[in-house]
């Protein structure tokens, strides 16, 4: 029997018609696209985890390829923190822009290895990682890597068939263009459900929405009829179509990338607002997402493995993307000029948050990393990976 | 009727409600309570458009300095940070924009209006004063289209 994949598109909280274009020409692409389950959910960093959308998502089994306009790692410990979990999938999707200026030849898969050795080296680290991972694998798509579905189709379908290896034969069979009745009988093979719509059985359980989970109240407006079956539903071929149409309110909290975190406990020390916590292994987790103070990254910059992502930030650094120097090729001179570093700019920004509620400045003198005692500890910054990246040229 | 001023963009009437102050930053100000209601300007939203989204970067509550950023605005034709128009507590925001941003094309100046603050405003401007601001403004956005468009 093939193994179905799930594939979700997580709308963005723009009105752009080119962006909502998009996300519907992959909807329509979909529909066309056999042995794919199709969920349509709203922004998913704004879902909070007793929502509707949080919902229909745990009760998804299996692989899953998530197409969301937030980076790939953002998206995936966003799912992660919310007791969706899984491995995180290799995408060979490239983005427009490093097309555009393509400073590095590198194919996708050579740097994809890298990444591998990379993370061995660093792996000399104790890291959290991810943890009571299911046997599946969430593959995540960045929805602004490019404008044309195109693209996301042909890589969504290379997964499809990375991931039903066991089901060649039955996809080589269906590709001779099936008659209606046999492509009923291949999606449903036990023949209980004449209209072809067996999976909506599994569906159902998730509609009961669970009560005051772990965090904070958020105005979700309840809606009558959440999951609404779109017209896909009605052809026996094609796959089945779920859109959750609830309206979030926009959060902002920090996610953590446990592949990266050390469990060093810098970001409880730091953040005033009691955002962090521990869970009983005394593992660092975002316990209060909603006292974090909206627009302040603070506690990313103080984070030695850049492990603390904030979706919507406009730096990339800060916002999950995967390129350790993002922000370019141009060395950052303003340093040499008096500009704040990293740990100082947390304090401003903090400093900041703790005067708008009326509370004291700090400074640097609460919860400053350890680090910056014992200089010869200090990560590296943004130089010396340049500087890496330079002796590795071999020049 | 109210009256109003009308600024020239070329050939595009902008239109300001004498009723309210203005925000060089080309924001519109309503005094309400110990401060103003703010949105956005017939010019500004001639040259950005239609509307597509808007975000904030700070909560209801928060202190602000003049052009502190405050937030984001994007639309067919440009994106934006937005920043304070005026020193001051910012009291409410109309979360409403929020999931329908196109009502600052619509009703600029009534349901449009995006934040108010708290604060004495000396820096804004008479609706006179913002027109002089403007034939300032507009010859160096002038320049600025042009040298974009003949990039």
């Amino acid at each position: 029997m093939a193994k179905r994949i799930t594939v979700v598109i997580s709308q963005g909280q723009s009105a752009h018609p080119e962006k909502r274009n998009l996300e519907e020409a992959l909807v329509g692409g979909l529909l066309m696209e056999r042995g794919v389950e199709l969920t349509v959910i709203p922004h998913l960093y704004d879902l909070s985890p007793n929502s509707t959308g949080m919902l229909c998502l745990e009760s998804i089994a299996g692989d899953m390829i998530v197409l969301s306009w937030l980076y790939p790692r953002a998206a995936h410990w966003t799912l992660d923190r919310n007791g969706i979990k899984g491995h995180f999938g290799q995408t060979l999707l490239r983005s427009d822009a490093a097309d555009e200026d393509d400073q590095d030849d590198q194919d996708e898969a050579e740097r994809a290895e890298q990444d591998e050795r990379d993370e061995q080296d660093h792996d000399e680290k104790d890291r959290v990682g991810g943890r009571n991972l299911p046997n599946r694998t969430i593959y995540h798509l960045q929805l602004s890597a490019q404008n044309r579905a195109e693209p996301f189709l042909a890589e969504i379908k290379r997964i499809i068939a990375e991931t039903s290896v066991e089901t060649v034969g039955l996809m080589g069979w269906i590709k001779g263009d099936p008659k209606p009745e046999q492509l009923a009988r291949y999606l449903d093979p036990g023949g209980q459900n004449g209209n072809g719509s067996s999976n909506g059985a599994s569906r159902a359980p998730l509609l009961p929405l669970g009560e005051g989970r772990d965090e904070g109240a958020l105005s979700e407006s309840p809606h009558p009829n959440p999951l609404s079956k779109g017209e896909g539903t009605a052809q026996v071929s094609l796959p089945e179509l779920t859109r959750i149409a609830e309206t979030p309110a926009r959060r902002w909290y920090p996610v953590i990338d446990y592949s990266r975190c050390t469990n060093c406990m810098e970001c409880i020390d730091f953040c005033l607002f009691g955002v962090y916590g521990v869970d009983g292994a005394e593992t660092i987790l975002v316990e209060q997402p909603d006292n974090c103070r909206k627009g302040c990254p603070a506690c990313s910059r103080v984070c030695p493995e850049n492990a603390i992502i904030f979706p919507q930030h406009k730096s990339p650094a800060i916002a999950g993307s995967p390129d350790e120097n993002a922000g370019g090729l141009k060395i950052d001179l303003s340093q040499l000029f008096g500009a704040p570093n990293a740990i100082e700019i947390a304090a401003i920004e903090r400093d900041v948050e703790l005067v708008a509620v009326g509370r004291d400045a700090v400074g640097l003198s609460v919860g400053i990393p350890k680090r910056q005692s014992g200089k010869q500890q200090a990560p590296k910054d943004e130089l010396d990976s340049l500087m890496d990246q330079l002796d590795d040229l071999g020049l | 009727m109210k009256g109003e001023l009308v600024f020239m963009m070329g050939k595009f009437e902008a239109r300001f409600p004498t009723d309210r102050k203005y925000a060089k930053n080309h924001m519109w100000a309503q005094p309400q309570g110990g401060g103003y209601r703010f949105g956005l300007a017939a010019y500004a939203v001639r040259l950005l458009q239609d509307v597509y989204f808007l975000d904030w970067i700070i909560d209801a509550g928060a202190t602000l300095r003049e052009k502190q950023e405050i937030g984001s605005i994007e639309s067919s034709k440009a994106e934006s940070a937005l920043y304070a128009p005026i020193a001051g507590r910012l009291t409410e925001f109309n979360d409403a924009l929020l999931s329908d941003p196109s009502t600052i094309n619509v009703d600029l100046y009534g349901g449009g209006w995006m934040f108010a603050i708290e604060g004495p405003g000396e820096g804004l401007l008479s609706p006179e004063e913002y027109l002089i601001h403007l034939e300032a403004a507009w010859k160096v956005a002038e320049r600025t289209i042009k040298g974009q468009m003949n990039e």
